[in-house]
């Protein structure tokens, strides 16, 4: 320990964990994502008031599901995910490939599967299985830094499901196995010159493809998704109510159960996807401070778990699910404030339900898991 | 390091651990970026977004006065409201325009071309606000539109308000017509586009009264524009309800009695100028207003010859022939220039000025004092007299009888007609006066104008002991009437004289059994006739115009009776008949309203 080569804040951390005893787990990373949760519950009967249902109990329902997905993933050895990595990655592709042929459409895409009558969408199990199947196959590669061919085998494996996710086409679930990718890619060490080449045959490409590969109307439907202003009744009706709700919100909200822009309808798919724009309605900046430091909080916690993971592969398994949850988190925050187009991109532990929401529990048990073993090992 | 964490060599996990935390800086600046995208959204440009979100679910909707009814001095209704149904279209309700349209012309049996072209007017206008299709629906169509509600929700059946002119052409000048709003009046005043007003008539005088306040609702309404609840109402004031001074009776009775001849007719109590009859000749239908005017319709009420719209009580003047002989006797008398018992000869004609003037009386009347110059309607005892007072005399008493000025009944668009004088001729005219007017002026002739509306204020001036009086449909509000200034004892003995005039003289046709009748009949030529002719035997528009003026009971009278006939010819034979029928209606009844 005195003789620490480490670097940064990661000597910091081992040094604080080894003051706190190997047996304690990360109380952080619970607590931030129960309290998200419970902060979850209550927006949404807010924003659910006015519908057909309120969606509390049922929420409740997932929130329960989600525990016993969080206790498995934390007692279950994340070694054995890593040894089951192909049947997973595999079952996640063939859900999603099922979903092309059995799926019934919702909003448009048809990703969603019926499963015991909770709606579950197969991209949340294949992203699950693309990360265990990542981790431990960067895991093996004991280089500084990965080769062409690791990098091309990485890219293999998560492009298929991003494939098969983008024609349903949900282009939202497919853009969240980017992190995945990037994150272990980047830890695992990519050479800089092969970034910049990467980055310049996209762009060649990417011109290439808009200019001779693409008619009128498909060139008009990508605008259209990154300029909403150009579509005002679609995507652009949306993104204008919810900036109207979360800018109305103001300093310290309009209050509980008060959010003019979501009790009164006006403002789309409020309980899942845009849960957030109703929370900055009725909180105001304050509450979403709060929850932004939540999830900092959870997030911190993530990283110093995944910091001390004993091996490569926890490492990676631990960074590559973070990196999904967090740019969940930073995609939608900022989609409901118009940064970034609007496509359908969940809130970890406050959008309604889901398979999503399992995801984030299993996630958060998974972290918990590894963080418990850091040290089994040890003499 | 590597010691420590016991494990196996290659796996570099420290070199991880750093990128690991470069990547965590990056994530720690993209929370950092999404707190100021909500600073910026909440603290910011958080009044902006809160006034969008007011405007979001607070929608106004307007809440209809009823305009307040009409009715006769006894309560009679003769203006009430009644529902129409307006259709409504909805153009961002419509899934497809064409389809929509070919619906509501086949269910309205309307031509979809008119249709298109109320849609295309209304093209600048946000989508949302409602295109008014079609008025006036009956209950068949309106129930072809409710059953297809579902299928149709770009469609709203409209109630409103409209208009019903119970007698219709029988109180047309009277009551006037609602019509739209148009871009002066809008400018003048609180009204929003689109909304009804008062042309013409009471119904224009009085439109603010009759108009109420609108009020409004404003609703709470969800983004599909349901209404979630009722934030909060101002009522609707109604409009006030008007009794008018008219009579419907005697109104009724006036407009059957012209028939079809073209005139005006005034009657009102010449002791405080309330308006009993008022009839202008054509009339015309104001319920045609009430819906969209039928633009042929339209053209030929305004292009009519006769020209329909005008109220002739108050908007055309016309020369008052030997009715001006009242104003000159009282002037006369009063200034002394005539001497009542003086006797002047008529021998049919006199020579004045090298040119000779004749009188109506081709035969002559003789030696004829005023007394019976005024019974008989002698013209040359007027030109002497005329000639003797002078044109400023004959000029300050026509003004004195309120001749040359807008009496101020409460009707727009009065004329005040003109009383020439040499002042007059020089600045209008261009050209000295010519001492031979003077002469036609004393016999209402030349270029002195009246209104009918003028002349039964004058009369109800002699009638009531010198006050000219401010004629009005509706009463109060302060009128106060001044005094000619003429000798109660001049005017007795004028309404003896006009007693006479009815009485065996040029009135004798006004003469009512059991009733005096007095008055004055005149005749206005139109064209300068070289011969005496008969005017029934000239081409219409050459006849000359008869007037009959009058009020009854003579030794106390109660009510003044003008009747002007355009073009009738002699006034004792066109136009006292009409006042006699008016007297005689009016004094039958008179004993049941005592009551």
């Amino acid at each position: 320990m005195s003789v620490t080569s480490g670097t940064g804040p990661s000597a910091l951390f081992d040094e604080a964990r080894s003051l706190r005893g190997p047996r304690a787990i990360s109380w952080g990373l619970l607590a931030a994502a129960l309290l998200l949760s419970m902060i979850g519950v209550a927006v949404i009967h807010s924003a659910s008031a006015e519908l057909a249902a309120d969606y509390l109990p049922r929420q409740l329902v997932w929130i329960g599901l989600g525990l016993a997905a969080l206790g498995f993933g934390a007692v279950l050895d994340y070694h054995y995910l890593l040894r089951l990595a192909t049947p997973l990655y595999v079952l996640g592709l063939v859900a999603v490939a099922l979903v092309l042929v059995f799926g019934h459409e919702a909003g448009g895409a048809r990703s969603w599967i019926g499963i015991a009558g909770l709606g579950g969408q197969p991209s949340d199990l294949a992203k699950l299985g693309t990360a265990v199947f990542l981790a431990r196959y960067f895991g093996g590669v004991r280089q500084e830094y990965l080769g062409i061919r690791h990098l091309a085998t990485g890219l293999l494996v998560v492009g298929a499901p991003m494939a098969l996710i983008v024609v349903q086409p949900d282009l939202g679930g497919a853009v969240m196995f980017a992190p995945l990718l990037a994150t272990m890619g980047l830890l695992s060490g990519v050479r800089l010159r092969l970034i910049a080449a990467a980055a310049a045959i996209a762009v060649v490409v990417g011109l290439g493809v808009w200019h001779f590969g693409m008619r009128d109307y498909q060139q008009d439907r990508i605008l259209s998704f990154a300029f909403p202003e150009l579509d005002p009744l679609g995507a652009g009706y949306q993104i204008r109510q919810s900036k109207i709700a979360v800018g109305s919100g103001g300093l310290l909200g309009k209050g509980y159960l008060q959010g003019t822009q979501s009790q009164l309808r006006f403002l789309p798919a409020r309980h899942t996807d845009f849960v957030f724009a109703v929370l900055a309605e009725e909180w105001g900046f304050l509450g979403v401070v709060v929850v932004l430091l939540l999830y900092l909080l959870f997030l911190g916690n993530g990283v110093r778990i995944a910091a001390g993971a004993r091996d490569r592969p926890g490492v990676l398994l631990a960074s590559g699910l973070l990196a999904a949850l967090c740019a969940h988190v930073l995609y939608n925050t900022a989609m409901v404030i118009g940064l970034v187009p609007v496509t359908g991109i969940p809130i970890p532990f406050l959008s309604y339900g889901g398979s999503f929401a399992l995801f984030s529990f299993f996630t958060a048990g998974i972290l918990l898991g590894i963080d418990a073993r850091r040290y089994v090992n040890r003499p | 390091m590597i010691a420590d964490r016991d494990q196996p060599a290659g796996e570099y996990l420290d070199l991880m651990v750093t990128r690991l935390w470069r990547l965590a800086l990056a994530a720690a600046i993209g929370f950092g970026v999404v707190a100021s995208g909500y600073w910026y959204a909440q603290v910011l440009r958080a009044p902006l977004y809160r006034q969008q979100s007011e405007n979001n679910r607070l929608r106004e909707a307007p809440l209809k006065a009823p305009r307040g009814l009409i009715e006769d001095r006894y309560g009679r209704l003769l203006v009430e409201n009644i529902p129409a149904y307006n259709l409504l279209f909805d153009r961002s309700q419509s899934r497809d325009r064409t389809s929509s349209l070919a619906f509501a012309s086949s269910n309205l049996g309307a031509d979809p071309g008119l249709l298109e072209q109320r849609v295309a007017a209304a093209r600048g206008q946000a989508s949302f606000v409602p295109v008014l299709l079609s008025e006036n629906l009956d209950l068949s169509q309106v129930a072809r539109f409710e059953v297809a509600a579902l299928e149709h929700p770009e469609f709203q059946v409209e109630v409103r308000h409209r208009r019903l002119y119970r007698h219709g052409l029988q109180t047309a000048h009277l009551l006037g017509y609602l019509g739209e709003v148009t871009a002066s009046e809008l400018a003048r005043s609180a009204l929003g586009a689109g909304d009804l007003v008062g042309k013409k008539g009471v119904e224009q005088t009085y439109d603010e009264e009759l108009r109420g306040r609108d009020g409004r609702r404003v609703l709470v309404v969800d983004s599909r524009g349901r209404t979630i609840e009722e934030h909060r109402r101002d009522p609707a004031r109604p409009g006030e309800r008007l009794r008018l001074t008219i009579d419907l009776d005697l109104q009724q009775e006036a407009q059957l009695l012209f028939g079809d001849q073209v005139g005006a007719l005034v009657a009102l109590d010449p002791r405080d100028g309330a308006i009993r009859a008022m009839v202008s000749a054509p009339s015309f239908d104001p319920n045609l207003f009430a819906r969209r005017l039928d633009p042929e319709v339209w053209r030929e009420l305004a292009s009519s010859k006769f020209h329909v719209l005008q109220n002739r009580t108050v908007q055309n003047a016309f020369p008052p022939g030997s009715v001006f002989k009242i104003v000159v006797t009282a002037g006369g008398l009063a200034d002394g220039t005539i001497d009542p018992q003086r006797r002047v000869f008529c021998s049919g004609s006199a020579k004045f000025y090298n040119q000779t003037r004749r009188c109506w009386k081709a035969g002559g009347h003789g030696w004829v004092d005023l007394h019976e110059a005024i019974k008989y309607s002698c013209d040359v005892y007027f030109y002497w007299k005329g000639q003797e007072m002078g044109i400023d005399a004959l000029a300050r008493w026509a003004r004195r009888f309120g001749f040359g000025a807008t009496t101020g009944v409460d009707l727009e668009g009065e004329r005040s007609g003109l009383v020439p004088d040499p002042e007059w001729s020089r600045r209008v005219r261009g050209t000295p006066w010519y001492p031979g007017e003077t002469l036609s002026v004393a016999i209402g002739q030349g270029a002195l104008l009246v209104t009918p509306m003028q002349v039964s204020v004058a009369m109800a001036a002699v009638a009531n002991g010198g006050r000219l009086v401010v004629p009005h449909l509706v009463d109060g509000g302060g009128r106060s009437a001044r005094t000619i200034g003429v000798d109660p004892q001049i005017l007795g003995f004028l309404r003896g004289a006009l007693s006479d005039v009815v009485d065996g003289g040029s009135g004798a046709r006004a003469a009512v059994p059991g009733v005096a009748v007095a008055g004055k009949t005149g005749t206005a030529q139109v064209v300068k006739q070289r011969i005496r002719t008969r005017s029934e035997t000239l081409p219409y528009e050459q006849r000359d115009h008869a007037w009959f003026a009058s009020f009854a009971p003579a030794e106390a009278p109660e009510l003044v009776v003008v009747v002007f006939v355009e073009h009738g010819g002699m006034g004792s034979q066109a136009a006292a008949p009409i006042a006699k029928g008016l007297y005689e209606r009016y004094f039958r009844d008179r004993p049941k309203r005592a009551l």
